[in-house]
This record gives structure tokens, sequence and C-alpha cells, in this order.
């Protein structure tokens, strides 16, 4: 989840007032946001966002707005939207897209603005809507990129068109010489950085202006000149690129929405495709693409458990800066042009809901009768959990995640069914576990200062291969315990497994086994009506040895769902 | 006198009966007259001393003579010095190694007991090296050693205050302090202590006097004892209540198991039925079936372990594979306008650890009862670094509710029951929340006696586009709550690695605090 960093003094002004900060732990919820911590030097806030579908409120401006909306404090309208309905003007603004692009990076969407010079806390502001906007929502820039530049040192129309890696290069930023596409996406930081999102491509995307300057190489660096914006310029120009259309549309309206609620004035762009589009081969940025969504009422009122008439949902809606008109049982919704957050209409009951504020719902029980019920794994669990305890055995719970270290090498097994990891964070979590003797072998070895002697067990999951299953694998639930004293050995052990038998009101039989976890000639395997469902025996002093264990042990370990599967 | 019996041992009893008044006390005539081993006398003293019964009245600082095992030796076979001679007298003249030879001899201790009686014209060298008897008047002090050894074996120690001059003087050549096997006799230097019986001492004797306690009383009661009914007419000896009692090693539950098994009563008796599932799971049921797009940043929530091998499951199960994939593209039936991407039908059957317990509640939907209510304590698995609040592994306690009465009212209605019943929770708070799978989403926020405010869990309704793409038509409410925290503070930990701990000793040592 995205957290942000903004100025309370920017944040306030935005609003049009100031909070405390446990008024602000009030208020912040309208907005799915959370106080994370409060830097008082420095009068900044970090906060965090939870819903990933409003890139809208990753910002200062973004978040001052919903909160702005919600306290009835704010209310703007966004003039500089073109829609299907309207083209908004834009002068010589101009960016054509040439049909080699089409295949590697197809869209993108520009705007210019022009204000009063941008501050120093307005450029971090935009450098981390940027971020935000093209890390969590244009997945790392893969479907978004954003690139902000100078627009007094460059002549229109832009181009946008795929160039060729060798032959095309320019200075970029970060950087004091001239490098082409292939030596940036491996030699600059960010070539490295985002450099594999276009590395396959025959052509990389490549921005100039209509004299050939250079303004960026999306979505991996801009140029050192044109694309170095600074504090105090007052004409910037803006573009995305990207692979999905409608949410590079709307990171740009979303973009220019901060811009104008900052202070700049919005210049639309119009941008010339070569090929079609969804919305057609010339396009006016920032674009409204939104439709119109409609809500059921009774569906919303049945969802929220409440008898709202369409008013109180208008009103609700209107809160959240959504605005909305009803005809019969129906209510219809404009979707702000900074929001695409309303997949199904009950998007739209929960910003009902979150307008009406939670204080309004008073919370019932549901009224229908059900039965409660424990697993038939879980009770046997329990009965198995009594036996051992009535033995004297200790209770034990273990990670299911280990090293093959601990798994394999240490075990004397070969480990080929046991189910490894492709991406480990580090070696000691490789493995799913197998089998809880590892873990209880694990246990003896850090605790030769523990009183002897040592009796513990688990009943727990364990997995591996298993061909059967169409996954390959299959989880068990298994029992496992150890022992460990100076008399320890195969007798023992025996006794255990015969007494849990016993209770278990199961009858099994044994065979001879050559596991070299084991002492040969001191294991065996349990069956039980025909299957194998377990195995115990005196550890081997070279598997003791290779945990570090100086005492001798035995192990049991029984395959729970054999015994339970056609138990009595 | 007010006296508690009881913390007198037998042997300290014993002996404050014995001792009379005045008398002077000391191990020797404590052993004699009342038969205690050495240990038992110094035990007795030592604990009557510290209780201040007895002090100490005169220390004396001793020299004894202990015999060794040369000494046994020489006492049994005679002392070198009168075997040579009287070897030499009965076998005649013989060189040096002959003799020490024929009597077992070291060379060296034969050549210094010759050198000693040649200068006391006992033996004498001839001129071919052989040992003949001058006189057989053998010099005092041989018979002195034999002497001191016959006593010294009767008597266990010699007393150097009771010795002669001649016999000190003997001693001194015949003894060593330490490591004195070469010599017949051992050097003990030893303080005897005297002690007297103190006033309290005293008082205490009288009350022993007269309640009759003669330290004679039962100990341990034993079979032969009551098969022979020797106990009766005896008194028993009355224990000390207060000695720290013997550690004793139990089976007993682990206390997190105990919380989580609480939990499951609980839920299982506000009506919730329980389900569980497999560790490994398909990126289909641990996110596609949940509506999350596979290519968004609401994965990013989820960050997931893969499986190496095998890395894919052979097919998803019909048709609900096609349907979450149709709702995915285009929103299907759902009413859902969907995520507008191409499904992709390999990621779909990639195998990883389920991350989250939500899983079994999207695989529990299709072939649940309506109404229904589910809960599952499932195991998963997080790409996450290891720390006191992150585990590689660690539990989600999870759960629906289907019915034609759902809604948010419901849903606030539910979470309020979980947190008064299962949190104990004196306040409650509802915030709007976000899962990609749930909408609307609420976070319960509680006020706990001990931890004070926090988020208890995440519930919601669970997404058309969820649940219609499983055959279900009814609103489902999905809960989560985070226990781990209460675990913890129920069993007085601050670090979730502490609930999955190898260590034996402390496991068996936690205990659950009742209070919290």
């Amino acid at each position: 989840m995205p957290k942000i960093e903004v100025y309370k003094k920017d944040l306030f002004s935005y609003i049009g007032r100031s909070y405390t900060d446990s008024e602000l732990e009030e208020i912040l919820p309208c907005a799915k946001a959370e106080l994370d911590g409060v830097d008082e030097e420095q009068g900044i806030l970090k906060i965090e966002l939870n819903d990933t579908n409003r890139p809208d409120l990753w910002s200062t401006t973004g978040l001052a707005r919903q909160i702005g909306l919600y306290e009835g404090l704010y209310r703007k309208e966004y003039p500089f939207f073109s829609s299907k309905e309207s083209k908004k003007d834009y002068g010589n603004r101009i960016v054509k897209v040439d049909p080699s692009i089409k295949a590697v990076r197809p869209y993108i969407a520009a705007f210019a603005v022009r204000g009063k010079g941008i501050t120093d806390e307005g450029l971090k502001d935009i450098i981390q809507t940027q971020e935000k906007l093209c890390w969590n929502y244009g997945r790392k820039r893969k479907s978004i990129a954003m690139g902000v530049y100078r627009s007094d040192l460059f002549t229109y129309p832009v181009q946008y068109r795929g160039a060729d890696p060798e032959g095309t290069s320019f200075i970029p930023l970060g950087s004091d010489k001239k490098m082409n596409l292939r030596q940036i996406i491996t030699d600059h930081p960010k070539g490295q950085e985002y450099g594999h999102i276009v590395a396959g491509e025959p052509v990389f995307p490549f921005i100039t202006d209509a004299e050939d300057k250079v303004l960026s190489f999306p979505p991996v660096i801009n140029s050192s000149e044109i694309g170095a914006v600074q504090v105090g310029d007052e004409n910037l120009f803006i573009e995305l690129t990207g692979t999905d259309f409608p949410s590079l549309l709307l990171s740009a309206s979303i973009v220019a929405c901060d811009l104008y609620d900052s202070g700049f004035e919005i210049l639309p762009v119009k941008i010339v495709y070569p090929y079609d589009t969804e919305w057609g081969r010339e396009i006016v940025t920032p674009y409204y693409f939104q439709q119109p969504i409609a809500v059921d009422t009774e569906y919303a009122n049945k969802l929220l458990g409440t008898d709202l008439v369409p008013e109180e949902m208008e009103k609700a809606l209107f809160r959240m800066g959504i605005e909305s008109e009803h005809s019969g049982g129906s209510l219809t919704v404009a979707v702000p042009g900074y929001r695409n957050d309303f997949l199904h209409s009950v998007d739209i009951v929960e910003d009902i809901m979150m307008g009406r504020g939670m204080d309004t719902f008073s919370p019932e029980m549901p009224s229908s009768f059900t039965v409660g019920r424990l697993s038939r794994e879980e009770e046997f669990a329990r009965k198995v959990k009594d036996i051992m305890i009535g033995l004297g055995f200790q209770e034990m719970m273990y990670n299911y995640l280990g090293s093959g270290k601990d798994y394999i090498e240490k075990m004397n097994v070969t480990g080929e069914t046991y189910i490894q990891i492709e991406n480990p964070m580090t070696e000691n979590y490789e493995y799913v576990r197998p089998s809880i003797m590892p873990s209880l072998l694990n246990s003896e070895a850090v605790s030769a200062n523990a009183v002897y002697p040592h009796a513990i067990f688990e009943v727990g999951k364990v997995a591996f291969m298993d061909p059967k299953d169409d996954s390959g694998t299959v989880t068990k639930n298994y029992l496992g315990f150890l022992r460990a004293d100076s008399t320890e050995g195969f007798n023992s052990a025996s006794s255990m497994v015969s007494a849990v038998f016993y209770y278990l009101n199961r009858e099994y039989s044994l065979s001879d086994t050559a596991d070299h976890r084991f002492i040969a000639g001191r294991s065996a395997e349990i069956y039980y009506n025909g299957k194998r469902a377990g195995i115990f025996g005196e550890v081997h002093p070279g598997v003791l040895e290779n945990w570090g264990i100086q005492m001798p042990s035995s192990l049991v370990e029984i395959d729970l769902d054999i015994l339970l599967q056609q138990g009595t | 006198m007010e006296f508690d019996v009881k913390s007198l041992h037998p042997l300290e009893i014993k002996l404050l009966r014995h001792a009379g008044e005045g008398d002077e006390i000391t191990a020797d005539r404590i052993m004699t007259e009342l038969s205690f081993k050495l240990g038992q006398c110094n035990q007795a003293f030592s604990w009557l001393s510290a209780k201040g019964y007895l002090k100490e009245s005169k220390r004396i600082s001793r020299i004894l003579y202990e015999i060794t095992e040369l000494g046994s030796e020489y006492r049994e076979k005679g002392v070198p010095e009168a075997r040579i001679v009287h070897y030499l007298k009965t076998a005649g003249p013989k060189k040096m190694p002959e003799i020490a030879s024929a009597l077992g001899l070291q060379n060296k201790d034969v050549g210094s007991a010759f050198g000693q009686l040649s200068k006391e014209n006992v033996l004498k060298m001839d001129t071919e090296k052989n040992v003949t008897v001058v006189s057989d008047k053998l010099p005092e002090r041989t018979a002195i050693l034999t002497g001191l050894l016959e006593k010294a074996s009767l008597d266990k120690f010699l007393d150097d205050d009771l010795l002669s001059e001649a016999e000190r003087a003997v001693l001194k050549d015949n003894s060593k302090k330490r490591g004195a096997s070469a010599s017949p006799f051992r050097v003990i230097e030893r303080d005897d202590v005297q002690y007297v019986l103190t006033e309290e001492g005293k008082a205490v004797k009288k009350y022993l006097l007269e309640q009759g306690v003669t330290g004679e009383e039962i100990g341990a009661v034993t079979p032969e004892m009551l098969a022979s009914g020797s106990w009766k007419g005896k008194s028993f000896r009355e224990y000390n209540i207060n000695t720290p009692p013997n550690r004793v090693l139990l089976g007993r539950r682990n206390p997190y198991g105990e919380y989580l098994q609480w939990v499951k009563d609980k839920l299982s008796s506000l009506g919730f039925e329980e389900f569980d599932g497999p560790l490994v799971e398909t990126e289909f049921w641990n996110g596609d079936a949940l509506f999350m797009p596979q290519f968004h940043s609401a994965r990013d929530i989820h960050d997931v372990y893969y499986i190496k091998n095998p890395s894919h499951t052979k097919k998803i199960e019909q048709p609900y594979l096609d349907q979450v994939a149709a709702t995915h593209e285009n929103g299907w039936k759902t009413g859902s306008r969907g995520w507008g991407y191409t499904f992709d039908h390999e990621f779909t059957r990639r195998q990883v650890m389920r991350s989250q317990g939500t899983v079994l509640s999207a695989k529990q939907l299709h072939k649940a009862k309506v109404p229904g209510k589910y809960f599952g304590v499932a195991r998963c698995f997080r790409y996450d670094q290891v720390d006191a609040t992150h585990g590689a592994d660690f539990y989600q306690t999870e759960g629906i509710v289907l019915g034609e009465d759902v809604n948010l009212r419901t849903l606030l209605g539910l979470l309020k029951m979980f947190a008064e019943e299962i949190a104990g929770a004196e306040e409650v708070k509802y915030v709007p929340g976000y899962f990609p799978f749930t909408e609307p989403s609420i976070e319960v926020h509680i006020k706990h006696p001990v931890l004070g405010w926090f988020e208890l869990g995440g519930s919601g309704i669970f997404r058309p586009e969820v649940t219609k793409a499983m055959g279900i038509d009814v609103p489902v409410l999905a809960w989560g709550l985070g226990i781990d925290r209460m675990a913890l503070m129920h069993l007085g930990l601050n670090d979730l690695r502490e609930l999955f701990t190898p260590d034996i000793e402390s496991v068996r040592l936690r205990r659950k605090n009742e209070n919290a």
C-alpha cells in the first residue's frame, strides 16, 4: 500500500482549515487513509493510503480534495477535460505518434501547465505523485511512466516514436555525456532499474520536439536539458506513456487535477495517432473517458441494511464528491474525472456508506440459525493430543518452512519429493516441511540445557510431492514425537506407539525398514489397514551428530489422515 | 516456648537432646556416643550453629598422622630394614640387586637402607660387593616405626600431641603431606572445634525433652512397615512444608495451541463450521478467484512464495476457471465491467504457498450451505523479512457468512460479537477499509482493556465478482481476525517468533496470563 509524505501546511491550506493530529486521525478514514507518523520538525505527515484503486488520493492535493469535499469546505470544477462530445482548445500543442511505436508502448497522453513558479514543496509533490502513480498503479512503470519537462525549451509538435537503440543518443539526466539508448539501459542507474521493460524490443520509445531536440526515453529517463525541471519554472509539459490506455488517461487526469488544485492553469494537448484507439485517432488530453454508472437503490439498501430514499443517497455521494441523479429506482452516478474505481454498482454502495458515515449504521445480529462444528481432523487431533499429554509429552509448535540443510543434509535423506520454494528470501526458509522429525530434532539440538528427560510432540501439517494429485503435492496432518534421555531407545518408542494406537482404538502392524535416519534393525514402519501410516525408531548417532545432539533419542511419526480415513 | 520442631532435622534433634548443658561438644564425642558419621556430625554442627543453638567454644589445631597403603604393606610384611637383615641372616651374603628382587623392593630403597644400616654397623659390604650382616641388633627406630604402624592401624590416626620425642623423630622421616604414597604415613592438619549449647540451644533442648521429641520418629513410610505393622505405637516425623519442592516434568499443551483451540471453540459455539485446506495453492485460488487482477498492484500486498516443482497444477476446476477468467476480462454475468485485460491461463495454474486465509473462504463458496457460517485457522506464508512482527509463516483466522439477511449492518453486528466475545473489547469502532475482494470493506478497531485501541480485523461483503463467479447469488460476509497480537498478550510475549520457538524449556515454562 502506498505511503506518502505531505507538508502539513500545504495540506491544511488546500483543505481550508487545520487539524490536530487526533482530528486528522478522525477524518482520514474518509480517504481510507491512516496517519502513519508525524515529523514535527519538518512539518511533514506520513500517511498510508489503503485503497490501491484510488491513485487520485496519493498526493497532497488529492488527499486534500477528498477531505475538503467530505468536510464541505471545497468543491472545484475541472474545466479542462475534453470528452467525446467536446474538445478543449489545444492551441498549437500537438503530439504526433509514429506507427513504429505501436508494438512497443502504444499510448501517450499529455498536457501543459502555466502558472506562478513552481515551489520546492510543489516540485517534491509532483515527483512523489509520479513515483506513486508509476510504481504502485503503473506496475513499476511497465504500464504507466510519466515525464515532466520545461515547455519553454522545445517546439511543438512533439514526436513520439520508436527509435533505434544503437543509433539514437542524447545526454540523460544524471549524466554529463551523450549515451545511446542501449548504453543507457546497461550503464545508467535508471536504465538498470527500468531498462528491462523495453530491452527486448527492436525499437525503444523516444520523445523529441519538432526540431529533434530530445525530451526523453520513456519509461527510463528524461534528457538532461528539457527534462530537468527546477524550482521557479512557470511553464511545464507533462506526458505519460504506457500500455494500458484507460489507466494512462486516468493518471494524466489525476496529475492535471492535482496541478490545477495547486494553482496552475491546465493547457490541453492533442494527441494524433496513426492507428485506431478505443477513443479514436485524435484525442485531446486530459480526457474524460468515464461512463456513467447506475445502481439500483433497492440493491443499495439491501446491501447496507437500510431504508434510504434516493435523495439521502445522492446527498451521501455528494459528500464524497460525486454528482448523481435518480430516476425511478435507479441512481445514476457521474464518475469524477480523477477516479475510475467504479467497476460494479457495489462500488457506489461503498461511497454511499462512507458519505453517510459509519456512525449512522447500527450493528445488528444475523438472524439465521447455523450449526457450529469443528472439522473431523481437528476433533481427531485433539484426541491424539490428549493421549500424548497423558504419556507425558510437551506439545510444541513449529514453523512450516526450513532449510535444505535441516530437512535434507542433517537427516541423511535425499529429499527428492520435498517441495522447494523458487524464490526463497533466505536459505533458512527454502523448503516446505516434509516431516515433523527435523523440527523435533532441531528442538532437541537447541535444548540440551533443559532438564531431561525430553518428551515433545507436535500435531501439525507437512507437505510433499504426490503425483496422484492434480497439484502434484499433498498436505497431510501428522503426529510426530521425540524422546531424548540417557536410557532412550527403540523399546521406549515402541511402547509409546503401542499406547497411542491402543487408546485410539486402532490395530497396527510393523514391518522392517532400512531408513538411514535410524539405526539399522532398530526402526520400523507402521502399517494401518494395509497402508503405511508411519515410522519410528532409534535415531542414528550419525543423524544426532549432524544436529549436534549428545543424548540418545527416539522419533515417531504417524500419518493421522490415514488413521482417520478408515477410522471407526 | 513456642517452637516449630519441623525446622529441625533428626540429626539436630538427637544432638541437642544428647549434649549436656556445660559439655564441650566435639565431633569425636558425638561420633562415639551417638554413632554419627563424621559427615553427619559436621552437618549437624553447621545447621545448629547457623540457627544459633550451638556456638564454638574452642578451636584446637592438631597434627595427625594417617597410615598410607605403603604403611599398611610395611605393617604386614615388616619394615624394609628388618626384612633385609632377616633375609641376609637366612640366605647368607647377597648382592644388592639380588636382595631387591628377592624381597620385591626397589633397588634405591635397598640402597638407602644399606647406607643407613652400614653407618650403624649392622651391615657391611665385602670386596665382592656382597652385603653381609655384622650385628643382628637393629636400631631402635625400626622398632619404633613398627610400633607406630601397629598403633596407627588400630587407632586410624596418630595424634602428634600424644607422641614421644623419639616417635616424632621417626615420623618426621616417614611421613609426607601430600601424595604420600612413597611414605608409610600421611600428615593431616586438622582444626578440632569444640561447641557449647547457647541459651537458645538450651531452651530448644528443654522443649525437645518436654515434648518427647526424640529424632527417632518415622520418616518415609515403607511397604515393609505397613506389612509388619511396625509403625504402630511410633510417632511420625513432621516435615517442613516450606522446603522447596523438586521439579516435576509433565506433559502439557502448548499455550499458543491452547489459545487457538479456545478461538476455534468460541467460533464453533457462535455457529461457525470449520474448514481447512492444503498449504500449496494456485494463483487461481490465492488471487484470481478473489478478483485480484493478475498484474495489478493490489497483488503487491500479498507477495508470495512460488513452488519450484511442480510449478503448475495440471488443471483448475471448471466451470469456475472460465467464470473467473471471464469476470476478470469483462465482468462475465456479475454486473461488473471487469478489469479489462486478457486473463493469463498459464499464470493462474502457477503454484504458490497459500498467502492469505481468504483462499479457504473462496474455495468454500461453491460448496457452502445457505444460510451458512464458516471459519478456518489457516497457516499462511509471506515473502517477508522475518522479525518480531513478521513470520515466514503464521496463522490467519478467517471466515464467511452466507445468507439472504447478510448486509452491512449484520456485518457490523458480527464484528461487534467478535470484538466482545473473542477480544473482550470495551469499545468498538468501524472504519472504511480496502480489500480487493470485498466492497464495502470495513476494518474493526477495538479498545482492549490491556492493549488499548488496535485493529482487530478486516472484513467486508464479498464483491459480486467473487461470489457470482463461484455460483453464489446471496451476499457473503468475509472476515479475518488478527488474533496473534492477542495471543502474544495472553502469553506475555512481544515477539511473533516466540510463538513457534523450538526451545523446549521456554515452552515448558510458558503460562497463560488469565487476567490479560
